[in-house]
């Protein structure tokens, strides 16, 4: 047990070892000069003397590898240096903006499971019936709907036509829900069909004809044997969709004038303001290696059979 | 023709329905500069924001574009760009993905690691990170979405090359001391193009969300020429006065993806049995009967 | 009551409808056991044997739509027509099942206390507590050692052997009248069949249960079973207490396997005995005697019709050759 969590801890670290040298080649590697770029957005004259003068600020004239060292250094310490664009503090933007985006992570996250956990059993529990086919009509529409389209859709049914809910704002728990239900949706869809075909999946075990043998029923077993059964890959499944969350939050954000990470990740690739880029794509980066590290200690606890190997 | 014999045997098993949405995208992808009515860039500001009417089918939008040409002409850039994306990333896939399974070995751990890792990050933000570091225009979009696709295509190619691989008739062949050209081209990727294409026709659907996401950031397809996503953002200001012009592009683009889903999740093996249908239950009922009859005979 | 029987199956029919087609792996098959008695039901694999067992209570895989006729009694209670919900409470309470593959009968992620235990909540009333208690007196009487820490163990953590203990003491949870074991000795080793054999008996006689005990290992017979029911492709070939069937086979095809037995003054290295030709498979019923390709006995008139089961000359075995039972009337 020790050991797996000390192995899969060393892996982590080495995953970001390679996440960090990723965001780093990767504005390394930028075409064109970055000190002109810099010069012109900050809309002086790119006069060569300028230029130099930029490149000797940003330190682009270090060795490579001394300019990975300063960079992780400072990243790992807080620091993501300063915005090309607006000069700001790119530390100072990210850690409010982790807080809105945590916020729309953990609601959806939470929504998600809990709706497909019900369309799920409702499939399971009447298979090929009514119920079934209804909630496989919606996990394919779910699945389908772009998300764009669903959060238009959310704003012009809760908020244009019925005026229920804020469709723009981070104030409060009201203005959070149509963004939740629309981070939620495709992951909803995804998840119900996990528990769906995994709990069929289960019910066709020799295990559960045992189970009929012992006089249980139809709900009993469902409950007791298969959903056990399908604890971890479900929690798989749920890592991979809180990760893709991260992406959904990119779209979003801007629909609902979030100013959140993924809202601050699309203003830097659209100004081409590498520093923002590259502090973001660290973070979510860090963000899918995390999650996963949790998954598996969380499977490891949900199912006794990987435990054993590892104890 | 090996290669088509796989495809054709498993489109008949597909749902019908699918097969007919998707005909009709593909259909009027290709065939949208002669189907539509209008120009589609054409602005008339005195004809803005219309409804149904005879000369606009589905009306106008705020530029007073006819939104019916818009939306066929949307379906053959969205038709183009997803061909241009799965072309490439599979391309990528295949080579590299048979590479792995004819080679084994390191080159097979190292490419797959990095499929692993190319996989468990968001499509889109892979692209978003190419587009943010190259910047926007047509075909680093195609690009970057290549570069964010192809890992799919390389670890299905990979399994599949794996077990062409392990078939005895691979192994004779080696044994009768076949070249690894002849064993590679003329047996392993052959055989393998078959299959991956038809996952990638599935995962077309997921492409094309890709492409309108992208345009609706407005990092994708660029104005004027009409895309889906783009369509919507375009009118997304106007969602109170003419919610029309989001809902059309919107329900069109979902309408395509449905087709391609469900075409996905008829080719995920199923492995579960299902229960006869009624008609089913009543032949086989009469089956049964049959066998008492004769043995009454008897 | 107990010239009663408990179980009384009369000509039973199954027919199975699945996607692809339709079969009748059980045809018209009858027989009876008494309380304290053990009957064994022996064939080739596909010959129907589990089936006839499985389908009346309602355990059949889904996908399956099972027709059943005939007739069959359990305490003197018709089970065929009977709703699921009422079998669901017949089974457990009243039946107890033992599986083929002990490695995949139980629960991977349950805790082999809690599959134990909540048989008695079920059928008993026990509380939680009560029932921990008695999943611990029954661990101890299916002979597990250390049976503390066992019942908060999980199965793959437990060898075959012990597995098939624990399934064991499932099936006795309820404290059933009918023991119905399916090839229970099939999927262990060697040296753990014996001993798992040995147990089942020794509970049956301790408990005074009934049991079926499906096999395919004249040997289990043998040791086991009071009376047997050959099974060849969907109906019963002979059917009789063991001693005499065992001692002297009337069926070709009975005799057939009794003569598949290794003897131990077989030289080393002789050929094995089997039958000649594979076992029909399973689909339409078969107009005459489903074993006359196969037979050496067999005369045209075999394929004509059905063969039925007549009575044997000591009365007490019924044979269904028309060869053998040439001038007999039927039973």
């Amino acid at each position: 047990m020790i050991h797996f969590i000390s192995k899969r801890l060393k892996h982590s670290l080495v995953l970001l070892f390679m996440a960090s040298l990723v965001c780093f080649t990767l504005v390394v590697s930028a075409p064109g000069n970055v000190a002109v770029l810099i010069a012109e957005l900050r809309g002086a004259v790119a006069t060569p003397g300028y230029v130099e003068q930029v490149a000797e600020e940003i330190g682009l004239h270090k060795p490579l590898l001394m300019r990975y060292v300063d960079w992780l250094g400072d990243a790992v310490r807080g620091d993501f240096g300063i915005s090309y664009r607006t000069g700001t503090d790119v530390s100072a933007d990210l850690a409010n903006r982790m807080f809105v985006t945590g916020t729309l992570i953990v609601g959806s996250a939470a929504i998600a499971t809990l709706i497909s956990l019900a369309l799920g059993f409702l499939g399971a529990f009447w298979p090929y019936k009514l119920p079934d086919r209804v909630s496989r009509g919606l996990a394919l529409l779910g699945a389908s709907t772009p998300t764009f389209f669903v959060g238009a859709l959310m704003i012009y049914g809760f908020s244009v036509t019925f005026q229920l809910l804020p469709s723009f704002g981070f104030n409060g728990p009201k203005s959070w829900i149509l963004p939740w239900l629309t981070v939620a949706v495709l992951p909803a869809a995804v998840l119900s069909r996990v528990v769906r075909v995994g709990l069929e999946e289960a019910m066709t075990s020799p295990f559960v004809l045992t189970a009929k043998s012992k006089g249980l029923g139809r709900t009993a077993i469902l409950f007791r044997e298969a959903l056990p059964n399908i604890t971890p890959l479900f929690i798989n499944a749920l890592g991979t969709q809180v990760g893709l969350m991260t992406a959904t939050a990119i779209i979003v954000e801007p629909l609902f004038a979030w100013q959140g990470l993924g809202d601050y990740f699309l203003a830097g690739v659209r100004f081409r303001d590498f520093m923002v880029v590259q502090a973001c794509l660290l973070i979510f980066l860090t963000f899918f290696i995390v999650v996963n590290l949790i998954v598996d200690l969380a499977v490891l606890l949900t199912d006794p059979r990987i435990r054993r190997q590892w104890s | 023709m090996n290669m088509l014999n796989p495809i054709l045997a498993r489109l008949k098993k597909m749902p019908r329905a699918a097969l007919i949405t998707i005909g009709l995208f593909v259909a009027l992808g290709t065939f949208a500069p002669w189907l539509a009515p209008q120009d589609p860039s054409a602005q008339n500001l005195l004809e803005a924001g219309l409804g149904p009417m005879a000369a606009h089918w589905l009306g106008t939008d705020h530029l007073g574009r006819d939104t019916f040409s818009r939306l066929i002409i949307a379906a053959n850039t969205s038709l183009v760009s997803v061909g241009s994306v799965l072309g490439i990333a599979m391309t990528i896939g295949i080579v590299l993905g048979t590479i792995a399974g004819y080679h084994r070995g390191w080159v097979d751990d190292l490419l797959m690691r990095i499929v692993d890792v190319g996989l468990s990050v968001p499509s889109l933000i892979i692209s978003l990170a190419v587009i943010g570091i190259v910047g926007p225009g047509y075909w680093t979009m195609v690009l970057a979405l290549a570069l964010a696709w192809w890992p799919m295509s390389g670890r299905i190619s990979r399994a599949v090359a794996v077990s062409i691989m392990s078939k005895p008739h691979i192994e004779a062949l080696r044994v009768l001391g076949a070249s690894p050209w002849r064993i590679y081209f003329g047996h392993l990727l052959p055989g393998t193009i078959g299959s991956v294409m038809v996952y990638a026709t599935a995962d077309a659907g997921t492409a094309a969300l890709a492409v309108a996401t992208l345009s609706f950031l407005g990092l994708g397809i660029q104005p004027p020429t009409p895309e889906w996503g783009q369509m919507l953002v375009d009118a997304l200001p106007y969602l109170e006065s003419d919610p029309r012009q989001v809902l059309l592009p919107g329900l069109a683009l979902t309408a395509a993806v449905i087709g391609f889903n469900t075409l996905g999740e008829s080719i995920a093996l199923n492995r579960i049995p299902k229960p006869l249908t009624r008609r089913m239950l009543a032949a086989r009922r009469l089956e049964v009967a049959s066998w008492d009859k004769e043995n009454s005979d008897a | 009551m107990r010239d009663e029987a408990l179980l009384n199956v009369s000509n039973l029919t199954v027919n199975l409808l699945t996607a692809k087609s339709a079969v009748r792996p059980v045809d018209g098959v009858s027989y009876s056991v008494r309380q304290g008695e053990c009957l064994a039901i022996v064939g080739e694999s596909g010959s129907g044997k589990t089936v006839m067992n499985f389908a009346p209570l309602g355990l059949m895989p889904t996908g399956v739509t099972t027709m059943l006729s005939g007739s069959v009694k359990l305490e003197g209670r018709e089970l065929i027509g009977l709703p699921e919900p009422e079998i669901q409470k017949l089974r457990g309470k009243s039946v107890g099942f033992i599986f083929q593959d002990p490695m995949s009968a139980l629960n991977p992620v349950r805790r082999i206390g809690r599959q134990i235990a909540e048989m008695a909540e079920l059928h008993l009333n026990m509380t939680p507590r009560a029932a921990e208690a008695r999943a611990l007196e029954l661990v101890k009487l299916v002979g597990i050692s250390d049976p503390v820490a066992r019942l908060r163990q999980y199965p793959h953590e437990l060898s075959g052997g012990l597995r098939q203990r624990i399934v064991i003491a499932i099936a006795l949870a309820g404290e059933p009248k009918l023991l119905i074991a399916d090839e229970p000795t099939t999927a262990l080793d060697v040296t753990v069949q014996a001993q798992i054999l040995r147990l089942l008996k020794d509970v049956q006689r301790r408990l005074d249960m009934a049991m079926v005990l499906i096999t395919h290992d004249m040997g289990v017979v043998a040791g086991a079973a009071d009376n047997i029911v050959v099974m060849y492709a969907a109906r019963a070939a002979e059917c009789g207490p063991v001693d005499k069937v065992l001692v002297s086979p009337r069926h070709p095809y009975t005799r057939g396997l009794i003569n598949a037995i290794p003897r131990r003054e077989d030289p080393i290295g002789s050929e094995f005995r089997g039958l000649p030709g594979i076992p029909p498979t399973l689909g339409a019923p078969i107009k005459g005697c489903a074993l006359a390709p196969r037979c050496e006995l067999a005369v045209p008139a075999c394929s004509n019709s059905r063969p039925p089961l007549v009575r044997s000359d000591d009365s007490s075995v019924l044979v269904a050759c028309p060869v053998v039972n040439q001038g007999k009337a039927a039973a």
